[in-house]
């Protein structure tokens, strides 16, 4: 995000654009109290951000009642449906997108295969691991044992010794953070690696958070991800982002820069004026933005991207490096959206 | 069969990383009175020398004695101010005091170490794996076990069976009496909290192929080392280690029978423990005065 | 109590509450109505800390159970004042009963840690209970507080309620502690010896002192989900009670009204330093570590000895920890 405003030189459609950064720490009680500082104090006329979805439900009610126009970054299924608004667009993928395709990629490599379920026991985590099960058993898949560890897990060994007596066909899984870290290290310590096929969520292979602390752990296994470092859309942003020294992007930053491309398209077609967020959201909502993650069309009922979602395989780069290579695109995937 | 002695030895690779920590802080908890909630930057910072050491290609195993210097040499520096001056003080002051160092510690290592999470590559000699009855156990863990057990037989030697240790225990219970036969108690003390500092840091070193390090962890590890101090009973080796082995297979089983609740099973055990036995499982010999 | 000895003081007090409500806007007035919530819960504490003794580390339990109390109350009965504040008293009223019963005999360290175990199974709970407490993502939606045909929605209502709880909270505390039962608390921090020979039962007498922690904690809860109309498990986490701790000890323990100075510095910091600066945490630690060697009675007790003679020897209170 930060880099986009330095690429145009803080301007974006003829108009300078002051950029304000607050800490939410992840804690929705933060979250809403930065947030309405910034609307209240610093009157500003977008809010963009928020990666936890617990801060952006909790965002949800505050920007919709100050009409502010807000781009998140939540991924909260519930945001693209009963708790949609129309001051909110979300230019990143919601959970659904991920878990569907990843059964629809195992059913078909692997029709026979029965799926060992594996996931943080929270909101993020029931959401992968439900969407999945659900298409997986729509399509006939065979399901086995879900196994749900506690957010902030210490030790996976215990649960490792299970897996490895359990002998499933196919893994799918979902851990952040150290969470993830922890897994694939131990994953490769109890020697699971290579025996049992190991699939997953983007964030649970992160490109940056992830793979750079996890040797090559978690070399051969498959995520589904809107992002990729390898998808064609990636690379100038690629390019861009290491030019200042950080390593290959991950979702994090990918998205952030992103949301400020949709953010410049929007000033763009509107003449640098959004007063008029309505007429502001149609122009958005007209034609596809062409961005980092690709092709993003919006949904117009809910305001929620339209996205490419990428079948990543993590093969050894070049110097050894561990990269999501792209194996497959499940074109325009779109969430079922609003009940009707 | 195999699969309940893998888990055992799981629960004890636990046990033995909480009794680690847990012995850095009851050292200094028991002989000098003193909490030390600082204890878990210890750790961390031993985890990051360990994470940064093994990357380094130095000879391996000299990361556990660097980490213990690392510590211990963060530990001397604190001791002389402000620890020092804390050591008479009421338990809540101790407790204010080392915790908001631990918040300066936490956002200095954050800035020192960055905010990412770090894992160590792991020494090729400790990557293997042993097969039990077709289970596969990593040679890592079991390393970790047998570390835990040498090092707390020799803690406990030295505290126990030598002229220092006694020294140490003398100073406890009669300061003036040992500062009358000519010892300077003040650096009795000082090398107790410098032998607590660097066992954190030796504990890091060992846990960070398991738990990993980043911002956070020093935290959660103060958490749980704390837990198995005062669920053993505070102040007793034998009860540091029953409270390490009470919490290690705690957590440990409860994630295998109650997954979904495992970690409410695990305190509500570990609660009702202190309910039954309000000063823990081996209380120290009361003394009235 | 407090008011009607000083009214001097009391005149003070109500310019103080009455100026923000005239000219703050729209955030300073809820930040103002958040810094006195989380002051009340924080005042309640230092009950428990500054007269008792009893370094709780679980109190963020009866302040956000209580606010999920209400805030499941108010889904279905709509934000009814006179309904969802005597629900969070009682709520956090019947959870500080739980945990003082657990600790009745413990003291210390032991109680330090079994609070802090009471307060994570809580929070499990809470996290794990998706039905009812919409787990992680927590409850949002909630329809705004209401006193019969008023509805409290707005910053200025927001915050003179917050200030109203403060007051009557606060005046409540104070005879809590002047009474008898408060001189007995104070008494068996000091002498549990000689109390229990002059025939003070110290179970009975902490018991009290944690119910009376818990209404107090409770009602501030229970306003705490409608500054927002959010709740989440952010609100019953340990690490809120060791917030509430570093903020007690920043305004000053055993000082009662240090609290809300405390709250206010520390959410001041938090919201203001972390615009300006990644590095707020280590400004927090050190502010919170020179408190400790310089100011052991906080700000509370760092103005008092200001002020000094003026007081006029009423520093039956001003003990530090």
């Amino acid at each position: 995000m930060q880099l986009l405003l330095a690429q145009s030189g803080n301007i974006m459609a003829g108009r300078a654009v002051e950029f304000l950064v607050e800490d939410d720490q992840a804690r929705p009680e933060e979250g809403v109290r930065k947030a309405r500082k910034l609307i209240g104090q610093n009157k500003v006329d977008i809010l963009c951000g928020v990666i936890s979805s617990g801060v952006a439900l909790a965002l949800r009610d505050v920007v919709t009642e100050a009409k502010v126009p807000t781009f998140l970054l939540g991924s909260a299924n519930d945001l693209a449906r009963k708790a949609a608004s129309p001051y909110i667009v979300r230019p990143t993928k919601t959970n659904w997108m991920l878990g569907h395709t990843a059964a629809r990629w195992t059913h078909g490599k692997l029709p026979q295969a029965r799926a060992l379920t594996v996931a943080s026991d929270y909101a993020a985590g029931r959401e992968f691991v439900g969407d999945f099960a659900d298409t997986y058993r729509q399509l006939g898949g065979q399901l086995g044992k879900q196994i749900w560890t506690p957010l902030g897990n210490a030790d996976f060994g215990p649960l490792m010794t299970s897996i490895a007596m359990e002998r499933p066909d196919v893994v799918y899984g979902f851990f952040a953070g150290s969470d993830a870290v922890r897994f694939l290290r131990q994953w490769k310590e109890y020697r699971l690696n290579g025996r049992i096929p190991l699939i997953g969520t983007g964030a649970f292979f992160d490109q940056e958070d992830v793979l750079p602390a996890v040797g090559d752990a978690a070399l051969g296994t498959v995520n589904t991800f809107q992002q990729s470092p390898t998808a064609p859309a990636s690379a100038a942003f690629n390019q861009a982002y290491m030019a200042t020294g950080k390593p290959l992007p991950g979702e994090f930053s990918t998205s952030g820069y992103a949301c400020g491309q949709v953010i410049k398209a929007v000033l763009e077609r509107m003449g640098g004026d959004i007063s008029d967020w309505e007429n502001a959201r149609q122009a958005l909502f007209a034609s596809p933005v062409e961005t980092a993650l690709g092709h993003m069309p919006f949904d117009p009922r809910n305001g929620q991207a339209i996205l490419d979602i990428h079948v990543n395989e993590v093969r050894r780069g070049q110097g050894g490096k561990m990269i999501n290579t792209v194996v497959h695109t499940y074109q325009a995937v779109r969430d079922p959206g609003p009940a009707t | 069969m195999g699969y309940a002695l893998v888990q055992i030895l799981n629960a004890l690779s636990f046990s033995a990383l909480l009794l680690l920590t847990g012995l850095g802080l009851s050292v200094v908890l028991s002989l000098m009175n003193f909490i030390n909630l600082a204890h878990g930057s210890f750790y961390l910072l031993g985890s990051y020398v360990a994470v940064y050491w093994f990357a380094s290609g130095a000879p391996w195993w000299l990361a556990f004695p660097m980490a213990f210097a690392a510590a211990a040499l963060a530990g001397a520096l604190l001791e002389r101010f402000p620890f020092r001056g804390f050591y008479a003080r009421t338990h809540l002051m101790q407790v204010l005091l080392t915790y908001g160092l631990s918040v300066i510690f936490a956002d200095l290592m954050r800035w020192g170490f960055g905010a990412q999470i770090l894992s160590p590559e792991l020494p090729e000699a400790l990557q293997g794996v042993v097969f039990l009855l077709d289970i596969p156990f990593p040679l890592y863990r079991l390393f970790i076990i047998a570390a835990g057990l040498v090092l707390g037989v020799l803690l406990w030697l030295l505290l126990d069976r030598t002229l220092w240790g006694a020294v140490v225990r003398a100073s406890v219970s009669d300061r003036g009496m040992v500062e009358a036969l000519g010892i300077d108690t003040r650096r009795v003390f000082a090398a107790v909290l410098v032998l607590s500092a660097g066992l954190g840091g030796i504990s890091g070193a060992l846990g960070a192929g398991m738990l990993a390090a980043y911002p956070g962890l020093d935290e959660e590890v103060l958490v749980l080392a704390l837990i198995t101090v005062v669920a053993g009973g505070l102040g007793t080796f034998r009860g540091t280690v029953a409270g390490a082995l009470v919490v290690g297979f705690a957590l440990t089983f409860s994630k295998l029978w109650f997954p979904e609740f495992a970690n409410a099973a695990a305190f509500s055990a570990m609660a009702a423990l202190l309910l039954l036995r309000p000063n823990g499982l081996v209380a120290p010999r009361q003394r009235q005065v | 109590m407090l008011l009607a000895h000083r009214p001097a003081a009391a005149g003070l007090v109500a310019v103080a509450i009455a100026l923000p409500a005239l000219w703050a806007g729209e955030f300073h007035l809820r930040f103002l109505a958040e810094i006195l919530i989380i002051g009340t819960a924080v005042m309640s504490l230092d009950l428990l800390v500054g007269f008792g003794g009893l370094v709780s580390l679980g109190h963020a339990a009866p302040f956000g159970l209580a606010a999920y109390a209400a805030a499941i109350a108010s889904q279905s009965l709509g934000g009814n004042l006179l309904l969802v504040l005597p629900l969070g008293a009682a709520t956090g009223m019947a959870v500080a009963a739980v945990m003082g019963a657990v600790i009745l005999r413990t003291s210390h360290l032991f109680l330090l840690i079994l609070t802090l175990l009471l307060g994570k199974i809580a929070w499990e709970i809470v996290f794990h209970w998706r039905e009812v407490t919409g787990g992680a993502d927590g409850l949002r939606g909630l329809p705004p507080l209401s006193l019969g045909p008023w509805e409290l929605s707005d910053a200025r209502s927001l915050y003179l309620l917050a200030a109203g709880l403060a007051l009557a909270a606060t005046t409540a505390a104070r005879s809590f502690a002047a009474a008898p039962l408060g001189r007995a608390l104070i008494g068996i921090r000091e002498q549990p010896l000689r109390m229990t020979a002059l025939g003070y039962s110290i179970p009975r007498i902490r018991f009290s002192a944690m119910l009376a922690a818990g209404a107090i904690a409770g009602a501030a809860g229970a306003l705490y989900p409608f500054v927002n109309l959010y709740v989440g498990p952010q609100s019953v986490h340990w690490t809120l009670s060791a917030t509430m701790i570093v903020m007690l000890v920043i305004g000053g323990v055993g000082s009662l009204w240090g609290a809300f100075l405390g709250s206010a510095a520390y959410l001041t910091v938090q919201t203001y330093v972390s615009s300006y600066t990644d590095r707020w945490q280590l400004f927090v630690g050190l502010v919170f570590v020179l408190t400790v060697l310089l100011l052991p009675a906080g700000i509370a007790g760092g103005l008092r000895s200001l002020v000094g003679g003026w007081a006029h020897g009423r520093n039956g209170n001003d003990r530090g920890a």
